[in-house]
């Protein structure tokens, strides 16, 4: 891979809490990349840190009081402990993020259009005039009818499918590099998710940006992602392309996680689940992380980590069943 | 042997405003809604949000009372009563016990300043089930380790455990004064997906073993093919289609359901069917809602009658009946 297609380069990334019973460590040492023009999915549980690490590269993080290390390479500037009034040239203008509940994402004594017109102040132009064209035809863009109606509305006039448009159009406006989207899609019906998740694929190929989706949905992840990366209590598991994660999954957290879909063949039968529960960020446990539920446990996975071992060009794993360049063992 | 009936149950909730609280509208939660829970039966309701599912969960319960229609209660000695109107206390202590509910979030349904063991003797105390302390206790414990928690849990308080199993806590509760029906609404929706299943499989051993009726309240259709025998779509307030399970997912025949199912993502990369359907516009506003069928403004094989009349359900053969002038002789 060179170094001029990664857009965002993100090397042993840790962020840390201080909780009133230890230290919580919500993201603890992953790395990954972004390439140009790709669709990256973070999938795992509640909990699993997918939500700390992208709010980590938008610097929403505050630090003090959290501990952040490791790096984010982005236009060959680390992000990492960059100042907050350098940061603002990059976040919302250069990355932008599209967040989970719409309905909570906009100021509600606000209309829609002094909303995004606050972006393009702070990134465009501040001519008015200029401004409310751009706007409409943003709107246009991620098919709101009437946009110049709904450019004087207030969010509360608009149901949950328009607003999340409208947050879509809104980080769109300034032609980012990078879309962090998490969840965008979660709070949504199922008819609405499906025009979204449309949405973003057809205005991704058409800008050619990069998105980071997040979700927890592995139906979602086989609809829009080109690779897939899975996260378990704070730690990336397994990387792969998303025809590799569906038809060879190989860390047993994955297979659980593709199992655990409810199909139509198990009816009237038990289905197969994870056993117990996601452990709490504070009380992780040593070695393999997953290994108190892990069904292939052997010795070795209780006391040390195991190490992402490259199973193929676009396959990697962090599991003590796997070594480096072989594909074998069970399925 | 029928549990509950409901026939042409309707629920309008008023919109007050001005300063005498005048009736100036109605949110139409529910329209016309017949349905019967027999006994070991699973009855599933789909539905996206604010189609009146949940309006549908609490009336059968008699949370909220009807604005019109019938709720026929029978009980274990084969005896009916109408609950919708005011019941005695003797009935209405009957009903109770046999009618428990789940709730969607278990972090909201479970009280933070009891503990378990409060929360779960909470309806055994209230029915009068035991009055040795000790036989309480066994019975509390032997209802923790049905639902696969410990019985040291039990002075354990709720902020303590997990989303999951908060949600056999409630199960748990649910379950303590052994009902004939259960109405579940969204159980696992705000659950993990690995745990998800836990729950369900949970929910089906118990239903087995006791021989209870659930209804299964979801917006996953995945789900509630698992759950039920039959399937109840609802869009709207209305009942557009109810069949057996099977049935529903091998013949679906109303268009919104149709709709619904092309809309459960493929799990497959190389065939990606969602960019195919394409599903315009959303669900209309329950205060107003447009003239004849309730979803003609989104349906694709809209016809001149379908602006103007209502349809009715009716029967398709095979117990399966849909509200479509589609499907009209």
């Amino acid at each position: 891979m060179t170094y001029e297609n990664k857009v965002i380069d993100v090397k042993n990334l840790k962020t840390y809490f201080r909780g009133y019973d230890g230290m919580i460590k919500a993201v603890d040492g992953i790395s990954f990349f972004l390439k140009k023009g790709e669709v990256l999915s973070l999938v795992g549980e509640s909990g699993c840190g997918k939500s700390v690490t992208v709010n980590t590269i938008m610097g929403l993080i505050k630090s003090p009081p959290a501990t952040v290390s490791g790096e984010i390479i982005y236009n060959g500037k680390n992000l990492v402990g960059l100042k907050q009034n350098e940061f603002k040239n990059i976040r919302g203008n250069k990355i932008s993020m599209i967040f989970q509940e719409p309905m909570s994402s906009f100021d509600p004594l606000y209309t829609i259009g002094q909303q995004i017109n606050e972006i393009v102040k702070t990134h465009i132009t501040s001519n008015n005039e200029e401004s409310k064209k751009l706007i409409i035809h943003a709107l246009k863009n991620v098919n709101i009818p009437e946009p110049e109606k709904r450019y004087n509305e207030y969010p509360h006039e608009m149901s949950g499918g328009m607003l999340q448009r409208i947050l879509i159009a809104m980080a769109l406006i300034t032609n980012p590099d990078i879309i962090i989207a998490d969840e965008p899609t979660t709070a949504l019906d199922v008819t609405i998710q499906a025009q979204v998740l449309k949405l973003m694929k057809e205005l991704q190929k058409q800008y050619n940006s990069s998105i980071i989706f997040i979700t927890h949905d592995l139906g979602i992840v086989s609809e829009i992602a080109d690779r897939v990366h899975v996260m378990y209590a704070g730690k990336i598991i397994e990387k792969a392309s998303v025809q590799e994660i569906f038809d060879h999954p190989l860390h047993p957290y994955t297979q659980g996680l593709l199992n655990s879909r409810v199909k139509k063949e198990y009816k009237g039968r038990d289905l197969p689940f994870i056993e117990g529960y996601v452990p709490k960020p504070n009380e992780f446990p040593n070695g393999c992380r997953f290994n108190p539920r892990c069904p292939f446990k052997k010795e070795i996975c209780t006391s040390e980590e195991p190490k992402e071992s490259l199973i193929n060009e676009e396959h990697s794993v962090c599991c003590w069943l796997y070594k480096e360049g072989e594909n074998n063992e069970n399925s | 042997m029928k549990i509950l009936e409901a026939i042409s149950l309707k629920k309008y909730f008023p919109i007050r405003s001005g300063v005498f609280l005048q009736v100036c509208g109605n949110v139409k939660a529910l329209e016309k809604a017949d349905i019967k829970i027999e006994q070991g039966q699973t009855i599933g309701v789909v539905g996206e949000s604010g189609c009146g599912k949940s309006t549908l969960g609490k009336l059968l319960l008699k949370l909220y009372d009807p604005t019109d229609g019938k709720i026929i209660y029978t009980d274990k000695e084969n005896n009916s009563y109408d609950i919708t109107s005011r019941i005695s206390k003797t009935v209405a202590s009957k009903f109770r016990r046999d009618v428990q509910m789940i709730f969607q979030n278990p972090f909201d349904s479970l009280d933070p300043r009891m503990n378990i063991y409060d929360i779960i003797k909470e309806p055994i105390a209230a029915n009068g089930m035991y009055k040795n302390k000790r036989e309480m206790n066994n019975y509390i414990a032997s209802l923790l380790t049905g639902v696969g928690l410990y019985p040291e849990y039990a002075s354990r308080y709720p902020h303590e455990f997990s989303g999951g199993q908060r949600q056999r806590i409630a199960i748990a509760r649910a379950m303590a004064v052994m009902p004939r029906l259960i109405v579940c609404d969204e159980p696992t929706s705000a659950l993990d997906v690995s745990v998800q299943s836990q729950i369900i499989n949970l929910l089906k051993h118990i239903q087995q073993e006791n021989r209870m009726s659930l209804i299964f309240i979801s917006h996953n259709l995945d789900v509630v093919h698992h759950m039920s025998d039959r399937i109840i779509v609802m869009y709207l307030g209305n009942i557009v289609e109810s069949c057996a399970s099977e049935e529903l997912f091998n013949n679906p025949l109303h268009p919104y359901t149709k709709t619904l199912m092309s809309c459960i993502p493929a799990w497959n990369p190389k065939e990606k069917k969602l960019g195919k359907t394409i599903t315009e516009g959303e669900p209309p506003s329950p205060i107003n809602p447009p003239n004849g069928c309730p979803f003609h403004p989104r349906c694709q094989l809209k016809m001149i009658e379908c602006e103007k009349v209502k349809p009715l359900p009716h029967e398709c053969g095979d117990g399966h009946s849909v509200a479509c002038h589609l499907y009209k002789k």
